[in-house]
C-alpha cells in the first residue's frame, strides 16, 4: 500500500490525524502503526475497512471505540498494553474478519458478555497472558476458522469455549503449560485440519481425547514430556503429518499407527524408544521416510507390509541380526537403506530394489558378499560396509554397480577386492585389511579422487613416491584433504621472501587446471619409515 | 567501528529490535517479538515485527520466533501446508489453494475460495 | 616442518552497474583455505541469519556474489564453514564475509578444500568499501581473482 498523509481527494472519507490513509475505491485503509499513540483516534470513518493500530501504547478500548465501523474487514492492535477488552468495546464490527490481537498483556477473555463478531475468521490471541478461557468467550465468533492461542499461560486445553467453534479449521495451543488433555477434549471440531499442540508439558492423554477431529491433518506434539505412545491417534483417519519427536517415549506399539492409513511423514526422533512392535509400520502406503536410531530392544526387523512409498529407511544402533528376504520386494521405491551398527551377518539379494542409491551397513557382523548381493543395483552410489567381518567378495559381487562412487570396505577381513564394476569410483577406502597385499593399478580406477590402502607401499603406483622428497617435507602426517593444495603450491611455490610474480591470467589458469587435475589421494603416504618398497 | 546499539537506533527504527547494526537492520529482536529477513535490492535486513508480512507465517519456539515463506499459491497461511487466504487464479479449500473446486463447490473469485 | 599453508589473497575488482565503462574499485580481501579461484557475479548481501538451517529464501535468478558482515552478538546458528557452504548451495558464485567485527571468524575457518567456490574474508577498508555500497544500495558487479602475494600481514 502507500500510505499517505496528504488530504483526501473530494468526497473521500477523511484520514484521522496522524495516521496514514489509503484509498480503496470509496472506502479507506487506515495505517495507525507505531504512531506513541494511547487511545483509539476517534474520528474514524465508516467507510474504514482495514485499521492498524499495532505497536502502541494503547492499554484500553473505550466503549463502542468501533461501533460505527460496521464495514471494518480488518483490525489490528497488536503490540499494545491492553490487559483487557470488553465485549462493548468491540460492539458493532459486523463483517469483522480478521482480528489481531498477539503481543499485548491480555490475561482474561470476556465470559458473561462476550465478543459479538459473526463473521471473524481469523483470531490472534498469541503471545498474551491468559492462563484460561471462559466457557463461554467464543459464543459469539461462531464462524472462526483460525485460532492463535500460543504462547499464552493456559494449563488445560480450554475444552467447553472450543466447543463453540464447529467451523475452525486450524489452532496453536503451542507454548504453553498444557500438562493432560482429556477424552473428548475436541469433539465438536470435526473440520479442524491443523494442530498445534508443540512446546507443553503434556504428560498424558485420554485414549479417546482425538475423537471428533475427523479432518485433522496435521498434528504436533513435539518437545512435551509424553511417556506412552499417543494411541488416541487410532481416531485419526485423515492425518498426514504427526510429529512426536522431543518426548520421553520408549516404546512404539504393535500396529501403532493403523488407524491411521494417510500418514505421510512421523517424526519421533529424541525419544528414548527401546522396543517398536513389528507389525508397527505396517500398511503406511503414503510413508516415504522412516527413521528409527537406538532402539535396542528391535531383534527382528520390522514387517513393512503395505508401507510401499518407503524410501529412506534408517534403524540403526539396534539389534538386526537378519534381513528378510523379500526386503526389496516390500520396499522397491527404497532410495536410503541405512542399518549401521546391528550385528546383521547375511545380507538378501537388493535386486529389486532398483532405486537404492545409499547403502549404509557399517558396523555389523557381515563375513561374505555374494554375486548376487548387489546384482542389477545400478543406481547405487554409495556403499558403506566398513567395520565387518567380510573376507570373502565373489569376483562379480560389483559388476553391475555402473554409478558407484564410494565404496568404503575398511576394517574387514579381505586379501583380495574384485574390481570389476568399479570404473567410476571416486572414493575407495580398504584401510584395516591387514590381508591386503595387492596395489591395484590406477588404470581400474580413471576417475579415482580419495583412496585409502593398507599400506603405503600400495600408494606408490598412484605417483605418491615420484613427489618424495627429502627428510622434512613429508615427515608430518598431512590430512588427506591438504593434499590437492599441496599440489596446486607447488606448482607454484610461494616464497615469502621474493617477488615471483608471474603472469597472472597464466596463474589463473594454473590454478583452475590444478583443481579440475584429478590428482589421486592416496593414504597412507609413503614417506622415509613408509618406503615404497615393500619390507616384505 | 559499526555500532552495535540496543533498541531503536539509526538504520533499525521498530521497536521490535533488542540489537542492531546499521548494515545488518536487526540482529535479534525482543521477546515474543518475530525476526523476519527482508530484501530489498540488494540489501537483507533483519526486521522485528508483531505478525509476518503478507505471504510469510510466524513459528513460535521458545529460543526464538520467525517468519517462513508460504507456499507459493499462498498469500497468507497458518502454516507451511494451511493456507487462509489464495493468490489471484487459486481458490481456497480447508487451507489448501486449488485451481478447481471439488465437485459441489464452485470458485469465488471475489474471495477466492470454493464456496 | 611444512609450514602452514601460505594464504591466497584475493583481488576484488568492483564496477557499478549503472556505470559498466567506468574504472572498477580494486580492493582485497584473503582466500579461505583451498577455495582460491576466480568468480563473477552480482553482489548481494545476506543477513548472517539467513544461513541457518531453517532459513529459506528465493535466491536471485541471475549469478550473484552473497557478501555477509558478520557481527560478534548474532548468536552463530552455524559454524561459518556451514555458513560458507549453504550461501554456496544458495547458487553464490563466491562468498564475501565482512569480518570487521567479528575477530574470531578467521579463527574458525579450518584450511580445508573442501569449498566447491571462493570464499573470502574482507576487513577494515575494503569491508567497509563494499558495505558502503551495500548500505547505499548501489547494485555492483564483483570480479575476483587470485593475487599472488606473501601471507596475510594481520597474521
Amino acid at each position: 500500500y502507500e500510505w499517505s498523509q496528504d488530504r483526501p481527494g473530494p468526497g473521500a472519507p477523511p484520514c484521522p490525524s496522524p495516521c496514514q490513509c489509503e484509498e480503496d475505491g470509496m472506502f479507506i485503509m487506515v495505517d495507525c502503526s507505531e504512531m506513541g499513540l494511547s487511545s483509539v483516534p476517534a474520528s474514524l470513518s465508516p467507510l474504514t475497512t482495514y485499521l492498524d493500530l499495532s505497536m502502541n501504547n494503547i492499554s484500553e478500548i473505550q466503549p463502542r471505540a468501533f461501533h460505527r465501523l460496521h464495514l471494518l474487514s480488518e483490525l489490528r492492535i497488536s503490540g499494545n498494553q491492553l490487559r483487557y477488552i470488553s465485549g462493548h468495546a468491540l460492539q458493532g464490527l459486523h463483517n469483522l474478519k480478521v482480528l489481531m490481537l498477539q503481543n499485548n498483556q491480555l490475561e482474561r477473555l470476556p465470559g458473561d458478555a462476550p465478543w459479538d463478531l459473526p463473521n471473524l475468521l481469523s483470531l490472534r490471541l498469541d503471545a498474551n497472558l491468559l492462563s484460561e478461557v471462559p466457557a463461554e468467550a467464543f459464543r459469539g465468533v461462531r464462524s472462526l476458522r483460525h485460532l492463535w492461542l500460543d504462547d499464552n499461560s493456559l494449563t488445560e486445553i480450554p475444552v467447553a469455549a472450543l466447543d463453540s467453534l464447529p467451523s475452525l479449521q486450524a489452532m496453536t495451543l503451542a507454548l504453553n503449560q498444557i500438562t493432560h488433555i482429556p477424552d473428548y477434549a475436541f469433539n465438536n471440531l470435526s473440520a479442524l485440519v491443523v494442530l498445534h499442540l508443540h512446546n507443553n508439558h503434556i504428560q498424558t492423554m485420554g485414549s479417546k481425547c482425538f475423537e471428533g477431529l475427523h479432518s485433522l491433518e496435521t498434528l504436533d506434539l513435539n518437545y512435551n514430556d509424553l511417556r506412552e505412545f499417543p494411541v488416541a491417534i487410532r481416531t485419526l483417519n485423515k492425518l498426514q503429518e504427526l510429529g512426536f519427536h522431543n518426548n520421553n517415549i520408549k516404546a512404539i506399539p504393535e500396529k501403532a499407527f493403523v488407524g491411521n492409513p494417510q500418514l505421510q511423514t512421523i517424526h519421533f526422533y529424541e525419544n528414548p524408544i527401546q522396543f517398536v512392535g513389528k507389525s508397527a509400520f505396517q500398511f503406511l502406503p503414503k510413508l516415504h521416510t522412516l527413521s528409527l536410531n537406538g532402539a535396542t530392544q528391535i531383534r527382528e526387523f520390522p514387517d513393512l507390509k503395505g508401507t510401499t512409498s518407503l524410501e529412506i529407511l534408517t534403524l540403526t544402533r539396534a539389534g538386526l541380526s537378519a534381513l528378510p528376504l523379500d526386503l526389496c520386494e516390500q520396499l522397491p521405491r527404497l532410495r536410503v537403506l541405512e542399518l549401521s551398527h546391528n550385528q546383521i551377518e547375511d545380507l538378501p539379494s537388493f535386486f529389486h530394489c532398483s532405486a537404492l542409491q545409499e547403502i549404509g551397513l557399517q558396523h555389523n557382523q557381515i563375513k561374505r558378499i555374494e554375486s548376487s548381493t548387489f546384482q542389477q543395483s545400478t543406481s547405487l552410489r554409495a556403499l558403506d560396509l566398513s567395520w565387518n567381518m567380510i573376507g570373502w567378495i565373489h569376483p562379480d559381487a560389483f559388476a553391475s554397480l555402473h554409478s558407484l562412487i564410494k565404496l568404503d570396505l575398511t576394517e574387514n577381513r579381505l586379501s583380495s577386492v574384485p574390481v570389476g564394476g568399479l570404473g567410476g569410483l571416486t572414493h575407495l577406502k580398504l584401510r584395516g585389511n591387514t590381508e591386503l597385499y595387492e596395489a591395484f593399478s590406477p588404470d581400474h580406477f580413471p576417475h579415482m579422487r580419495v583412496i585409502e590402502m593398507p599400506y603405503a607401499y600400495q600408494c606408490c603406483v598412484y605417483g605418491s613416491c615420484d613427489s618424495y622428497k627429502p627428510a622434512g617435507q613429508w615427515d608430518t602426517e598431512q590430512s588427506t584433504n591438504e593434499e590437492l593444495h599441496k599440489r596446486t603450491v607447488a606448482v607454484y611455490p610461494v616464497h615469502a621472501d621474493t617477488h615471483y610474480d608471474p603472469d597472472l591470467e597464466e596463474f589463473q589458469l594454473e590454478i583452475e587446471e590444478a583443481k579440475l587435475q584429478t590428482s589421486v589421494q592416496c593414504t597412507p603416504t609413503p614417506g622415509p619409515f613408509r618406503p615404497c618398497d615393500s619390507l616384505l | 567501528q559499526h555500532k552495535q546499539l540496543s533498541g531503536v537506533t539509526s538504520g533499525c527504527q521498530q521497536g521490535g529490535c533488542l540489537t542492531c547494526s546499521d548494515y545488518n537492520g536487526c540482529l535479534s529482536c525482543k521477546p515474543r517479538f518475530f525476526m523476519h529477513l527482508e530484501r530489498i535490492g540488494m540489501k537483507q535486513i533483519g526486521v522485528c515485527m508483531t505478525s509476518c508480512p503478507p505471504g510469510f507465517f510466524g513459528t513460535r519456539l521458545p529460543e526464538r520466533n520467525t517468519c517462513t515463506k508460504c507456499r507459493s499459491e499462498c498469500d497468507s497461511c497458518f502454516n507451511k501446508n494451511f493456507c487462509t487466504r489464495c493468490r489471484a487464479g487459486f481458490y481456497l479449500h480447508l487451507g489448501k489453494c486449488l485451481e478447481n473446486c471439488p465437485d459441489g463447490l464452485i470458485r469465488s473469485d471475489t474471495q477466492r475460495e470454493c464456496v | 616442518l611444512e609450514s602452514e599453508r601460505p594464504a591466497l589473497r584475493a583481488v576484488i575488482k568492483v564496477t557499478l552497474i549503472k556505470e559498466p565503462t567506468g574504472k572498477p574499485i580494486v580492493l582485497e580481501g584473503l582466500f579461505v583455505g583451498g577455495s582460491a579461484g576466480k568468480a563473477e557475479g552480482k553482489l548481494m548481501q545476506y543477513h548472517p541469519l539467513s544461513l541457518c538451517n531453517n532459513s529459506e529464501d528465493d535466491p536471485p535468478e541471475s549469478d550473484f556474489i552473497t557478501i555477509v558482515k558478520l557481527e560478534r552478538t548474532v548468536t552463530s546458528c552455524l559454524p561459518l564453514l556451514d555458513k560458507a557452504r549453504m550461501a554456496l548451495a544458495k547458487g553464490a558464485q563466491a562468498v564475501i564475509f565482512d569480518i570487521s567485527d567479528d575477530d574470531h571468524a578467521a579463527a574458525e575457518l579450518p584450511d580445508t578444500d573442501s569449498l566447491p567456490r571462493p570464499v573470502v574474508l574482507v576487513e577494515a577498508e575494503d569491508a567497509e568499501e563494499l558495505m558502503g555500497l551495500v548500505n547505499k544500495n548501489e547494485e555492483a558487479r564483483v570480479v575476483i581473482e587470485v593475487k599472488m602475494e606473501s601471507k596475510w600481514p594481520f597474521d
